[in-house]
């Protein structure tokens, strides 16, 4: 068994403040914020891929995409015309796997990197790359490699300046186990099946526009994931109002619903966005898309 | 080709252009926040000053407690805890949870405080406040694996520690190359190392009860934060001139869980203060290897020099053992499994008086409980060691003489606040870099165990196997 490397304190995290949500690098750089908040979708979507392609525990690939999250938000956050959401994915994933009991070389995360550039994660299903049987092998010739590494340690070293060393990420999910288990629902006949439908909720929600993990802490993302699993799969929990024993309100609890229900539907307006494209993941490519999208405004006054 | 040339110009002028826009709206944004900011500090403080002048009433109109009165079960004055409580209360409010590391520029250093091995300490002031820090910079070196991980976890775990004997960690701040990384500390006037130096006689031993007591509370807490320091010596403890003393030095530090993570480095903790099982070459180890340290610190404020000063790590073995006596299966089932434990080859049968600590006789003026305190400590089976909370609870600290009050403690000139640096001799915590493992080999061993060796105080032989 994998040992449990504990973090310092698994209920609370940082978060981000109402005016570090009310704007970002990116906005203040001239990134409109449909633009970006594709493109953080799918850099989270992307780490969530290179994370199930290292092999990394989920709890690690989640911390990683919550550090990535955290370094675009607020006026002093990173800006997409100035960093790759790609880059900043990798180097989140670099460090994050740093601290924890299962490091990864600078050469398996930019293997793992080059592999993913060529295919398209952001619409594919992520379930697809547990499947995958992915080797590593050297995608990179040695004078990438090592241009690529010195490019992945820079950014880690900017990571962690933009976020001021804050590298403290709580995660619900053994919240939410052991909240099961207080529920009396675990050991039941359907307790398997609802915490995997709790976790997916938790998963899903890494990805979340509305930054989840951002702005909530933790019980309140595990009471909700398993309000809405309980009622998917129809596990009767307590009549009383039992999340206010785990530290959530009902109003809490009712915009995280709103919002973990929404992800479906909002994952599906970004297929139809971005049909027959990928999302820019790279500085270049925002430079494109602006130009793009100028070039089809600056058509549409003609 | 010019028209290229002007296209490009006039791209890197679009650039600098949106570059200058990005930074004023920037500067408006953050401007405006902080107006915002404070006029909430304000609505606050007058919302306050609302409520207790309401609470005044109150209390006026009827003898009925208030509310949060009777919340209050210590009996402590309600309103003045009220207060104490309200600075921390805004300072959360006003305060993003993570922001960009300021840069060093904002302290003008005083003085160098010590070079050690992984980076150097100075004095510093804070210009826009005047307050005394400690800036220390962080050595990095390795560079192709990124930020080194020691420098990370050391900023990690003292981020989490606030504990009044941890040494607090204010910011990390940067200088202008990207691996200029500093941490800022509360200045703290002494080390225990070049403190007990320049003392001509021992501290006393109510003064010894006071600092153990400090220090395991320090310790009881990162365990119990599941935080492992791995470099406990008296160079890396502080102590201010209030008595207090401030655990410092994490640049070993890491978390750990149950079971301990099976890569942990067995490259760690100063020679001196090395546990035994670390220097036969256990593959996983605990909180146990932090409270040996403990007990060969005890020994060192009792002594006023290091217990254990071996010249390697054979050598630091050897003079263990001839303190503690050699183990028995019965005394530390199992050690004979260590990797390092077949080099040395014991007697199978050691008289009983071979195997007996010498504790009694090398500390003669301590008490019965501190030697039993001691003994626990320094238990060659890191079983046998207490774990830190059970420290606290030793018959030690309640038996006369008391703890001294830190508040009784005398004060001693800084040597940090002057202009010379502090002087040490202590060997260094084991570097990064020298390889992952210890090398206990035979070459180690032969040097001193090579030849049969009488050690005379304990009455056993150490022969190379
Ligand atoms: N906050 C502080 N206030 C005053 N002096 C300090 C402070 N922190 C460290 N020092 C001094 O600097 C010395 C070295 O600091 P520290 O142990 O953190 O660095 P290091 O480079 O890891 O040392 P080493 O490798 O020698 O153990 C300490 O022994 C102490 O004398
Ligand atoms: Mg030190």
């Amino acid at each position: 068994m994998a040992p449990e490397v504990r973090p310092p304190s698994h209920l609370s995290n940082p978060l981000a403040t109402l005016e570090q949500l009310s704007t970002s690098g990116s906005q203040l750089d001239g990134i409109s914020a449909d633009l970006e908040t594709s493109i953080l979708f799918a850099g989270a979507t992307l780490t969530q891929a290179a994370g199930i392609l290292l092999h990394l525990p989920q709890d690690i690939i989640a911390s990683a995409i919550v550090t990535y999250s955290r370094f675009w938000v607020g006026a002093e956050g990173g800006s997409l015309r100035e960093y790759g959401a790609k880059d900043i994915s990798a180097a989140s994933i670099y460090l994050t796997a740093k601290l924890s009991a299962f490091p990864k070389s600078p050469r398996s995360v930019l293997n793992v990197y080059s592999f993913l550039a060529a295919v398209p994660s952001t619409f594919t299903d992520l379930d697809k790359f547990s499947e995958l049987d992915y080797e590593e092998s050297c995608y990179l010739s040695e004078g990438a490699y090592q241009s690529r590494r010195n490019l992945l340690t820079k950014m880690e070293t900017i990571i962690l300046r933009v976020l001021g060393f804050q590298t403290h990420v709580a995660l619900p999910y053994a919240l939410c186990i052991n909240y099961l288990q207080a529920l009396d629902v675990f050991k039941g006949p359907s307790g398997k099946a609802l915490a995997s439908k709790a976790f997916e909720y938790l998963n899903a929600s890494l990805l979340n526009p509305q930054l989840l993990y951002l702005t909530h802490q933790p019980p309140a993302l595990a009471t909700s994931a398993i309000y809405l699993a309980a009622r998917e799969i129809g596990v009767k929990l307590p009549e009383e109002e039992w999340w206010e024993v785990f530290d959530t309100d009902r109003e809490e609890l009712g915009f995280l619903v709103v919002a973990m229900l929404s992800m479906e539907g909002f994952v599906g307006e970004e297929k139809g966005k971005w049909e027959g494209g990928s999302v820019p993941l790279t500085v270049e490519g925002v430079e494109k898309e602006i130009e793009r999208r100028n070039g089809v405004n600056g058509h549409d006054t003609l | 080709m010019s028209s290229a040339k002007s296209r490009w110009a006039d791209n890197a002028e679009e650039e600098v252009q949106r570059k200058r826009e990005k930074e004023e709206k920037k500067r408006a944004k953050l401007e405006k926040q902080r107006q915002a900011e404070e006029e909430e500090v304000r609505r606050k403080k007058a919302e306050e000053e609302a409520a207790a002048r309401k609470d005044e009433q109150n209390r006026e109109d009827s003898d009925r407690p208030t509310k949060r009165r009777r919340l209050s079960h210590d009996g402590e004055d309600s309103r003045t805890k009220e207060k104490a409580e309200q600075p921390r209360k805004l300072l959360r409010f006003a305060a993003p949870a993570w922001g960009p590391c300021r840069h060093v520029d904002n302290f003008e250093r005083l003085n160098h405080i010590e070079e050690g091995s992984y980076g150097w300490v100075s004095r510093a002031r804070e210009t826009a406040t005047a307050e005394v820090v400690a800036l220390k910079k962080l050595k990095m070196d390795n560079l192709n694996d990124g930020f080194p991980v020691t420098a990370l976890r050391e900023i990690q775990t003292l981020k989490e520690s606030s504990h009044t004997h941890i040494v607090d960690l204010r910011e990390v701040v940067v200088g202008d190359t990207l691996d200029d990384v500093f941490i800022v500390m509360e200045f703290v006037e002494h080390d225990l190392k070049t403190l007990q130096d320049s003392m001509s006689e021992p501290f006393l031993p109510s003064e010894t009860k006071t600092l153990m007591a400090q220090l395991t509370s320090a310790v009881a807490f990162l365990h119990s934060h599941w935080i492992l320091h791995r470099d406990l010596k008296t160079s890396n403890i502080l102590m201010n001139n209030q008595g207090e003393i401030k655990l410092a030095d994490f640049g070993m530090a890491r978390y750990t869980g149950d079971p301990p993570p099976p890569n942990l480095t067995q490259l760690v903790v100063t020679l001196w203060y090395r546990a035994p099982e670390l220097l036969l070459g256990a593959k996983t180890y605990g909180f146990e290897i932090d409270l040996w340290s403990v007990g060969c610190i005890f020994g060192e404020l009792l002594q006023k020099e290091p217990i254990l000063q071996g010249k390697n790590e054979v050598d630091q073995i050897s003079k263990i053992l001839t303190l503690m006596g050699i183990p028995t299966d019965t005394t530390w089932p199992g050690f004979r499994r260590l990797p390092n434990a077949r080099s040395l080859r014991l007697p199978p049968n050691p008289p009983p008086h071979a195997t007996k600590p010498n504790i009694r006789r090398t500390f003669a003026l301590l008490t019965n409980a501190g030697v039993d305190l001691l003994l626990s400590l320094l238990s060659l089976n890191p079983d046998g060691r207490p774990s830190a909370a059970e420290v606290l609870d030793h018959p030690y600290f309640k038996e006369d003489p008391k703890p001294k009050a830190k508040e009784m403690f005398p004060t001693f000139p800084s040597k940090a606040g002057q202009e010379k640096q502090r002087r040490r001799d202590t060997p260094s915590a084991p570097k990064r870099g020298e390889g992952g493992k210890v090398e206990f080999g035979a070459v180690d061993l032969s040097g001193l165990f090579g030849a049969e060796r009488e050690e005379g105080g304990a009455g056993f032989q150490l022969r190379m196997g």
